[in-house]
């Protein structure tokens, strides 16, 4: 885990990325609370908040006796709020960073043209 | 009551140990003087030896290294100072019943051998003449328990005050000894105490006396116990 | 849930030394909790007056509900493990065999396993042991006797990493199974910080910290860049340490730090560097002990919440 941040928003982090890239898909039971301690090294209490946090925000459910899946419809409600993350996330610091080198906006975006092109 | 039974029954987990140094040292000294008294033919009077005395100082010894090193094991592992001490007596208790026990039949052989076929006085007590088996038995024990709570008193002194500790006891021991000497050789008193002692049994000095040093001796090891970090 | 452990305004006194200084703190069931600080901070000597191996000067220690001095019921459910415990002459089976009879809770095969794990002699007389070897044994105790509430007091020493990991490894597992009171005294706090949900930060007898490690994390930062930007910065926190260098300054902060923060930080070209638990427990320490401005005491002594 990296430092410096709550570890059990990691771990939704982390558990989120698997439903964004299909590792984990809807529907399908997550790994347990202690399995998750064990694979990250981490404290079981910790996991379950990582776990808890993404029930409370319904991308995942609890089956009774069961264990954890994931809801389905997640991945797209995921991918929505990644989206809108994505430009405090990224455009800004790169944005900041355009400015202090002066570059500006015009060539930014030919900057980011041939870099797509290039790919 | 439980946990006094464990600390009993911990002592004995490296029980080689326990059993193999007293009785192998007592055994030593036993052949030792077998064998030099075989060789030198008759003496007159019959020799009596004092190799007995081994197991008891094995005895002192024993109950000094035991509390010292097991105090801080033990407390340690989690048991109270109460359970701890108990289990200890009750430990040292049973060693001297059941070793008095074994002694007091090496004398009964050694009666009927005629003193191992040459007439060594090993395990008879010098002291005991009278035919009581039961004072005679005690005579065995007692001085055990003594020595064994002495050992006790002694390892707890130095665990709960430390070296400083053993300094002052022995100080103190030596000032208070030494002074009574002392005032008994200025005032002619020691014919008087030769006399006294000639005019007690040997049931008196090896059994009463003793136990009588002995359960002071327990209450205020058991004092000490109680404020003693490990 | 009722609390394991509660202290109230313990205080320790030796010879002129005050090893704590009122403190008070409970802990909760089941959890593990780090107790941290520097060498002679107090954590060895709080350990032993809640295992009832010292005596306390004042103050009132609970554990389990009761008194733990001279109380079985409340020390056969205990374990504490320290770094200076001595064994007499004895074999490493016979050590276990002892702790086995002591601990009402312990498991004979785990111990076993444990043994094989940390490749530890036992046939070998303890007082023939490594360092690591010790430690080896002292870790086995500490969990194979699975006591409600354990501590482990500084309980690697001399072991290697790969150690120290099948210690880590089996502690979280075993926790995990057989859910546990266990507090980790330690200086190797990088190693430990993510096993550990509760921080307890002791520095010169005093309790300077009693926080859960997930608050903890991302609460200091620090920052740098030109003064004034760094100056606007640390408004909003309580700053613990400052260097400068011309008109740059690299500041720690303490607050309530979130994504907004880290923003602003962005927007006024300041670099940020959130803290790991151990520089934040250094920061702390040192905060305290060192020149500290006028009211870091107040604020390092109040809780995260």
């Amino acid at each position: 885990m990296e430092d410096g941040r709550p570890i059990f928003l990691q771990i939704a982090e982390l558990l989120e990325n698997s439903i964004l890239d299909g590792t984990l898909a809807e529907e399908e039971q997550v790994p347990s609370t202690n399995e998750l301690a064990a694979f990250h090294r981490i404290n079981p209490a910790t996991a379950a908040k990582g776990v808890h946090k993404l029930v409370d925000d319904g991308t995942l459910y609890k089956k009774r006796g069961i264990g954890m899946f994931v809801s389905s419809g997640a991945r797209a409600k995921l991918r929505g709020r990644r989206r809108d993350e994505f430009a405090r996330q990224y455009v800004q610091p790169l944005l900041t960073e355009a400015r202090k080198l002066g570059i500006d906006p015009a060539e930014l975006k030919h900057m980011i043209d041939t870099w797509e092109e290039i790919r | 009551m439980n946990r006094v039974l464990t600390v009993a029954r911990l002592q004995f987990v490296a029980w080689p140990l326990v059993f193999g140094w007293p009785w192998g040292i007592l055994a030593l000294s036993f052949l030792v003087n077998l064998a030099l008294f075989g060789s030198i033919g008759d003496v007159d009077p019959a020799p009596v030896t004092g190799g007995l005395s081994s197991i008891y100082i094995v005895m002192l010894v024993a109950c000094v290294t035991t509390i010292t090193q097991d105090f801080p094991f033990i407390i340690g592992l989690g048991v109270s100072r109460r359970s701890f001490y108990l289990g200890n007596l009750l430990q040292f208790g049973a060693q001297a019943v059941a070793y008095a026990a074994v002694l007091y039949l090496l004398a009964v052989v050694e009666e009927a051998t005629g003193g191992w076929g040459i007439e060594l006085t090993f395990f008879g007590l010098p002291l005991l003449l009278v035919d009581n088996p039961v004072l005679r038995y005690l005579a065995f024990a007692i001085p055990f328990l003594l020595l064994g709570l002495l050992g006790i008193a002694i390892a707890l002194v130095f665990k709960r005050w430390g070296v400083n500790g053993m300094l002052t006891l022995s100080a103190a021991a030596i000032v208070g000894f030494g002074g009574l000497g002392v005032l008994a050789t200025w005032r002619g008193w020691w014919p008087a105490i030769g006399g006294w002692f000639a005019d007690q049994s040997g049931g008196a000095l090896l059994v009463g006396y003793p136990a009588l040093l002995a359960v002071p001796l327990a209450a205020v090891s058991y004092l000490i116990i109680r404020r003693a970090a490990p | 849930m009722s609390p394991v452990v509660t202290v109230t305004d313990l205080t320790k006194r030796y010879r002129g030394v005050t090893a704590l200084d009122r403190v008070s703190f409970s802990l909760t069931e089941n959890r593990i909790y780090g107790l941290l600080g520097r060498n002679g901070a107090g954590k060895t000597t709080l350990m032993q007056i809640l295992t009832a191996q010292n005596f306390a000067t004042s103050g009132e220690v609970t554990v389990f509900g009761e008194q733990p001095y001279e109380n079985e019921r409340v020390l056969s459910r205990t374990s504490f493990i320290k770094e200076s415990q001595t064994y007499p002459s004895m074999g490493v089976h016979h050590v276990l065999r002892a702790a086995s009879l002591v601990h009402p809770g312990w498991d004979d095969e785990f111990a076993q396993q444990l043994t094989d794990d940390f490749r530890l002699p036992l046939r070998r007389n303890v007082r023939k042991l490594s360092r690591g070897m010790l430690s080896s044994l002292g870790i086995i105790i500490g969990l194979a006797s699975r006591a409600p509430l354990t501590f482990f007091d500084e309980p690697y020493l001399g072991l290697d990493a790969v150690a120290r990991q099948i210690f880590y490894d089996r502690l979280l597992a075993d926790y995990t199974e057989h859910p546990r009171t266990v507090v980790l005294s330690t200086h190797l706090i990088d190693e430990v910080s993510e096993l550990i949900e509760h921080v307890l930060l002791i520095d010169a007898g005093r309790l300077l910290l009693d926080a859960e490690a997930e608050t903890l994390r991302g609460q200091v930062l620090t920052v740098s860049g030109p003064t004034a930007a760094v100056d606007e910065f640390t408004r909003t926190g309580a700053e613990l340490h400052r260097t400068r260098l011309g008109g740059t300054a690299r500041a720690t902060v303490r607050g309530d730090f979130g994504p907004a923060d880290h923003d602003r930080a962005r927007t006024l070209g300041l670099m940020l560097e959130a803290s790991s638990l151990q520089d934040t427990v250094v920061r702390l320490t040192t905060a305290r002990t060192g020149s500290a401005p006028a009211g870091a005491e107040a604020t390092s002594k109040e809780k995260f919440r």
